[in-house]
């Protein structure tokens, strides 16, 4: 596989992720906010603000932060962002795509690309993002039945769970961490309707009912979220995901230049592995730091190794 | 005055398509006009709606420079289907497989021992001084004698119905996966008319243009064949990411490939992958940085030492524009009796050469009756259509003219034909023409029909998609 095509496919991976992320976050706090009272709507913004940009936000209210957080093309991680730039790299590779998987990749960006925050206000604002989500899914669901399962599908897998461990450590950190510099740093403890929402975000309720019970704890949500082997948005999993993609991407490289990216893939799943038992200390938030760095440098010894290499080096 | 729905369908001087001068349906078109007839009111706009909306899913768009705002537009695409005879085409591809052949003998000859330029046929000074003569193709053998792999030539009708030709496309000619597309959605539009008429496919197009690449490296097992694009930005993408996807070989870009010791290479996630045979899409100027353009970000640096070298063939060959120039259209029909010894099957255009000063003088003085175009231009820009424009317009290219005359043809404005067009809710009658893609390496071959282009504007015989024209698919009927 060409190294730029391999590029695109990994970072159209990355976007559609972090769309489908974004979509999702909305969606369920636009639809749980009418429960809460709006001091805690507010601090609920203030966590999805937070979970989604460091961007500064106009106004904690539901429609300011909606309209930073998707229609704002200004801020590059905004879901109208994601969507565009998810299909440039599909065009770039578009004859490496299945027709199924470009088209419809395609039709969500043309549906998406006229609405602003006023035009979904108008209507239930939630359902926008609903539908949304929905079309990602089956997005999913097409490129998964419609692509070889081959070296341009790995690329995928890998930019999608990269971005996924990426957002779903920087999202725990808000409800468990000392949080990080640069995100909101007087957030109050979550609440337990806060503590259902985070599940909702991860798309973990039912799962998580089913494994623990709807006893709410925090403790069993960190756990859950963190290290459940079979949920398919705990870190485990992604990482899990991410370790097996590298075991098949360029088939054809050397040991030597395979080397790196499989140390530290290993590296990163032995601290998912043994991570549960390190916890027992508390210290999530360095753990979860962690992850985010492991995981930005697998991705620059994968771009070392088999995109951006000395093609001098190799003849 | 004819009836529904041809109510606003007015025949003028040119040759129509579906309706005779007596106003009769002409044979080819008696399946789609009983279709016609019948549909709901309303059905036509629905399937036109369809279509459109297929052509936008599918991203087949194009890029307009001029247009600050929005790059990318889909090209207007038009459900009614041309239509052509059995015994029509086959005078067509007989005439087609033969100005080919001529052609590129003409392209050896001229990079080789230049004997039409000693026996006087073309002038030399013509020759050498066309910005497209590539002296580095001097002595340099090509596969087969096939310097043009992939033409697109542009027909159109004259008023007396016989087709022409109006101009050779030798260099990177685009528009068949239009010719693709417009076929499958225009065969989903009208699948009862498409099975009864008897038309032929073109969908093997890209397994023929496949084997006339794997033809040019015959010695090889195992050829790696790529298509060069420019990139993204291209107005002509789609159509490279389509070939590439429909032949199963790399799209690759300039930035992908890099010269090792006269070999080209693609950069690949496990490693170089050499590449063989490259089907380019972009421009000679811009292939090869340290020959041509160094400004070109495009082009790979070496690529042209290691086509030399013989370890990589390039479809179409460097230099093929010299033989496309609009001056030497003009002596086309001459080289295909000099390489041939044949009559031409297809006429050219009626074209006065500016360089001759008996024709300069007729052409300023006939101005409001000729189309002049520049030499060295394509896709509608550069010319004047004198019919059209205004007195002051026409005063402004006479100076140009007389400034350099070398620069210039012109020919009468021909009536292009019209063929039915569904335009704002009616069937209207639209120029067109008609670009068939002829195939040329151990064989020669070309897939029954091409891409008819339409100029959308009533009146308008300006068909290009830069200048408001749109598409057509074209049926070649079986006998």
């Amino acid at each position: 596989m060409l190294a730029r095509v391999a590029d695109s496919l990994y970072w159209m991976g990355r976007y559609i992720e972090r769309a489908e992320h974004t979509a999702r976050l909305l969606a369920v706090n636009l639809e749980s906010m009418v429960e809460q009272a709006p001091e805690d709507a507010e601090v609920s913004w203030r966590r999805v603000a937070a979970a989604l940009t460091d961007e500064a936000v106009a106004g904690m209210d539901a429609q300011s932060v909606t309209e930073t957080l998707t229609f704002n093309r200004k801020n590059s991680s905004s879901l109208l962002c994601s969507l565009s730039f998810a299909r440039d790299n599909a065009r770039q590779v578009r004859e490496q795509l299945s027709t199924e998987v470009w088209e419809h990749l395609n039709r969500i960006y043309l549906g998406t690309q006229g609405e602003n925050s006023e035009s979904v206000w108008v209507h239930q604002p939630a359902s926008f993002f609903r539908q949304t989500l929905e079309d990602l899914f089956t997005l999913g669901g097409v490129t998964y039945s419609t692509l070889r399962h081959g070296e341009g599908w790995r690329f995928l897998q890998l930019g999608c769970h990269i971005e996924r461990a990426q957002l779903s450590s920087r999202l725990l950190d808000i409800y468990f961490g000392v949080v990080a510099p640069g995100i909101d740093q007087d957030l109050p403890e979550p609440k337990y309707f806060d503590w259902l929402t985070l599940l909702k975000y991860c798309t973990a309720f039912e799962p998580y009912c089913k494994e623990y019970t709807a006893a709410l704890n925090p403790a069993q949500i960190g756990k859950f979220l963190l290290f459940d082997a079979e949920f398919p948005h705990s870190v485990r999993f992604s990482v899990n995901s991410i370790v097996d993609a590298l075991a098949h991407v360029a088939p054809g490289a050397p040991p030597s230049r395979r080397a790196i990216c499989e140390r530290l893939a290993g590296r990163l799943k032995a601290s998912v592995d043994f991570g549960l038992d390190e916890l027992e200390g508390g210290a999530i938030d360095n753990f979860l730091v962690g992850i985010t760095k492991q995981c930005e440098q697998i991705h620059d010894a994968v771009y070392a190794a088999y995109i951006a290499y000395d093609a001098e080096a190799v003849l | 005055m004819r009836g529904p729905p041809y109510t606003n369908y007015d025949l003028g001087l040119a040759y129509d398509e579906m309706f005779a001068r007596d106003g009769s349906i002409r044979p080819p078109y008696r399946a789609l006009d009983g279709r016609l007839r019948t549909l709901p009111a309303g059905e036509l706009a629905r399937r036109q709606n369809a279509c459109e909306q297929s052509f936008l899913h599918q991203g087949i768009t194009f890029t307009v420079y001029s247009d600050a705002q929005a790059t990318e537009r889909i090209i207007p695409t038009d459900l009614l289907p041309r239509i052509i005879a059995a015994d029509e085409w086959d005078r067509v591809e007989r005439g087609l497989k033969q100005r080919i052949a001529a052609l590129n003998l003409f392209l050896r000859d001229i990079y080789n021992e230049g004997l039409v330029l000693k026996d006087n046929i073309v002038p030399r000074a013509m020759i050498l001084g066309s910005k497209h003569y590539r002296r580095e193709m001097r002595g340099l053998a090509v596969p087969h004698g096939s310097y043009v792999n992939v033409c697109g030539t542009d027909l159109v009708r004259r008023e007396d119905g016989a087709f022409v030709v109006l101009e050779d496309n030798l260099r990177v000619p685009s528009g068949v996966s239009y010719m693709l597309a417009n076929r499958e959605v225009v065969r989903r539009a009208f699948p009862n008319v498409f099975r009864s008429a008897g038309v032929l496919p073109i969908e093997n197009y890209p397994n023929e243009l496949l084997a006339t690449l794997k033809s040019l490296a015959p010695f090889q097992e195992d050829v790696s064949i790529a298509v060069l694009t420019p990139g993204v930005f291209n107005a002509a993408f789609f159509e490279h990411a389509f070939l590439a996807r429909r032949m199963g070989v790399e799209l690759v870009e300039g930035r992908d490939l890099l010269v090792n010791d006269n070999v080209v290479y693609a950069r690949t996630t496990s490693g170089l992958k050499r590449i063989d045979v490259i089907y380019r899409r972009i421009d000679d100027d811009f292939i090869d940085p340290l020959i041509f353009r160094e400004d070109s970000a495009l082009g790979v640096p070496g690529l042209f030492n290691a086509y030399r070298a013989g370890n990589v063939i390039l479809a179409n060959a460097l230099g093929t524009g010299v033989a496309d120039d609009k001056a030497i259209y003009a002596y086309v029909p001459r080289l295909i009796k000099y390489y041939l010894s044949e009559e031409p099957i297809l006429d050219n255009v009626e074209t006065f050469l500016c360089r001759e000063p008996k024709s300069l003088d007729h052409v300023l003085a006939n101005l409001d009756k000729l189309v002049v175009k520049a030499v060295g231009e394509s896709g509608g820009y550069g010319m004047l259509v004198g019919p059209h424009a205004s007195a002051k317009e026409r005063a402004e290219f006479a100076d140009k003219l007389k400034a350099d005359p070398e620069n210039y043809i012109a020919q009468p404005t021909i009536q292009l034909s019209t063929a039915p067009t569904f335009v704002d809710g009616a069937i209207e009658a639209r120029h067109v023409d008609l670009r068939p893609f002829i195939l040329h390496g151990e064989e020669t071959k070309i897939v029954p029909g091409g891409l008819t282009r339409v100029a959308l504007r009533k009146g308008s015989l300006v068909v290009n998609s830069s200048q408001g024209g749109g598409s057509k698919d074209t049926w070649v009927l079986s006998k």
